[in-house]
């Protein structure tokens, strides 16, 4: 296998999915990414507005 | 883990190694025979499974984790899986998810859900691309009821989702921010190994599966058949031997016994499981079962077909064993029977080969199947005449029932 860093696509999905399956220990994660989703939806929500 | 050593002095070693800019050599002990998942058992690719996560777990304790999951990165030494990829481990960057985690659910997890949910064995599909299944492609085949089997709904269905959602965008930042930590990467590798311990093949009875049993001949022509094979073997000692048409490994371990190190491939991967099942509880570490049918064999695969390598690139036999195969090959894979004798004699090997003549149940079944007057060139003398032509026969044996003949074949020069 080569040695190069990151040579593997860990795929954007594969990654997020492995915050939502971590049971108990994932949740706080979980909450957070969508929570600063949600933020930034607004903040893009309110420039629109502008 | 393969042994693996640092070589200290990297002035002993070949030019090109020498002298090119390298922060480390290390020399590591050679696998007895090259296999890939594609020619593996359900446990074989299940156990080979088990140690990626336990390697994953331990390297998690070490502050690093596996870059990848290829199970192309475990080689075998007997019935015992070993990793051989030591490159794979790399220090874990704090908020990262495992980057193997998408590999190893298209190599290995979807792979093994498969044939332990739908009965459908894999090794096709893992020999048809050497990239797996794809999530989208496994929440396909999945039907209504198996999304509330264990592992399908995160693994496969969520995941299909998220992966077609989130295509476009780099989750690696956000999940940074959203203080991803390793201890998720641990809980994740333990459901993932909890799983996959969970999941279970029975294998049933395919074609083969108690064919020790049930064949027409008769226990005298097995203990003939025995003795010739451990005398044969006994003759000369050899180093790598195969035994293609294995079967249960009744032979395999008699010849085995004078060999140090035997292949056992049979086509059907019920019997395949049951002999890899028994030689690991025994502890066996130098007969490697593996599945393949000689009439259809692995293929050279991947870039330039030189990644993946045919059977006989992987090491030449010096010993080979075909017992109750010729007809198999000859009457149902339609090959004729110099055609397979070439093949044999290019490997330039010693052989046992067993010869079921027009007589024997077995043929007469296959060729009542085909009509009268199928293959008229599978007779004794073309067989003899052409063995004799390719090899010096050392030894002819009937057995008692009088409708199977055992050679032992070697090389005329």
């Amino acid at each position: 296998m080569s040695g190069l860093v990151a040579y593997l696509d860990p795929g954007s999905g594969s990654m997020i999915l492995q915050a939502i399956v971590g049971g108990v220990a994932a949740a706080a994660v979980v909450g957070k990414l969508y929570w600063r989703r949600f933020l930034g939806f607004l903040r893009i929500r309110k420039n629109d507005d502008r | 883990m393969i042994a693996t050593e640092r070589v200290a002095d990297p002035s002993a070693l070949p030019a090109e190694l020498a002298e090119s800019r390298v922060a480390a050599v290390l020399r590591h002990e050679r696998v007895p025979f090259v296999s890939y998942p594609y020619e593996w058992t359900f446990g074989m690719l299940r156990d080979a499974a088990l140690l990626e996560l336990d390697l994953l777990l331990d390297a998690l304790d070490e502050g690093l984790v596996l870059k990848d999951a290829s199970p192309y990165n475990v080689q075998w030494r007997g019935t015992r899986p070993v990793f051989v990829d030591v490159g794979s481990f790399e220090r874990l960057r704090e908020g990262e998810p495992w980057a193997g985690y998408r590999q190893f659910c298209t190599l290995v997890l979807y792979p093994l859900l498969l044939q332990a949910y739908k009965g459908v064995p894999f090794q096709p599909w893992l020999r048809g691309s050497l990239e797996g299944i794809q999530p989208a492609e496994m929440r396909r085949l999945m039907g209504f009821r198996d999304r509330f089997r264990r592992g399908v709904l995160t693994n496969v269905i969520l995941h299909a989702r998220l992966e077609d959602r989130y295509a476009d965008r780099d989750a690696r930042r956000e999940l940074r921010q959203a203080g991803f930590h390793a201890e998720l990467i641990r809980a994740n590798a333990r459901k993932l190994r909890k799983l996959v311990r969970g999941l279970r093949w029975d294998a049933g009875r395919t074609a083969w599966s108690g064919y020790g049993e049930a064949n027409p001949y008769d226990e005298a022509d097995a203990a003939a058949k025995e003795e010739f094979v451990r005398s044969a073997a006994g003759a000369r000692r050899s180093r790598l031997l195969w035994d293609l048409g294995c079967n249960d490994g009744r032979y395999t371990r008699i010849a085995a016994a004078e060999a140090d190190y035997a292949v056992a491939v049979d086509a059907d991967a019920g019997v395949v499981e049951a002999l890899y099942r028994a030689l690991r509880d025994e502890g066996a570490g130098t007969i490697l079962p593996l599945v393949g049918d000689v009439a259809d064999p692995s293929p050279g695969l991947g870039w330039r077909g030189e990644e993946r390598r045919p059977l006989a690139d992987r090491g030449r036999p010096d010993s080979v064993l075909c017992l109750a195969l010729v007809h198999h090959v000859a009457l149902s894979a339609n090959v004729p029977l110099r055609e397979l004798l070439d093949w044999l004699a290019g490997l330039d090997t010693a052989l046992v080969i067993e010869f079921p003549t027009r007589d024997d149940p077995m043929v007469k079944r296959l060729l009542d199947r085909k009509g009268p007057g199928a293959n008229p060139d599978y007779e004794t003398e073309t067989f003899e005449r052409a063995l004799g032509e390719r090899w010096r026969i050392e030894r002819r044996e009937p057995l008692p029932s009088g409708t199977r003949i055992l050679y032992r074949a070697l090389p005329p020069s």
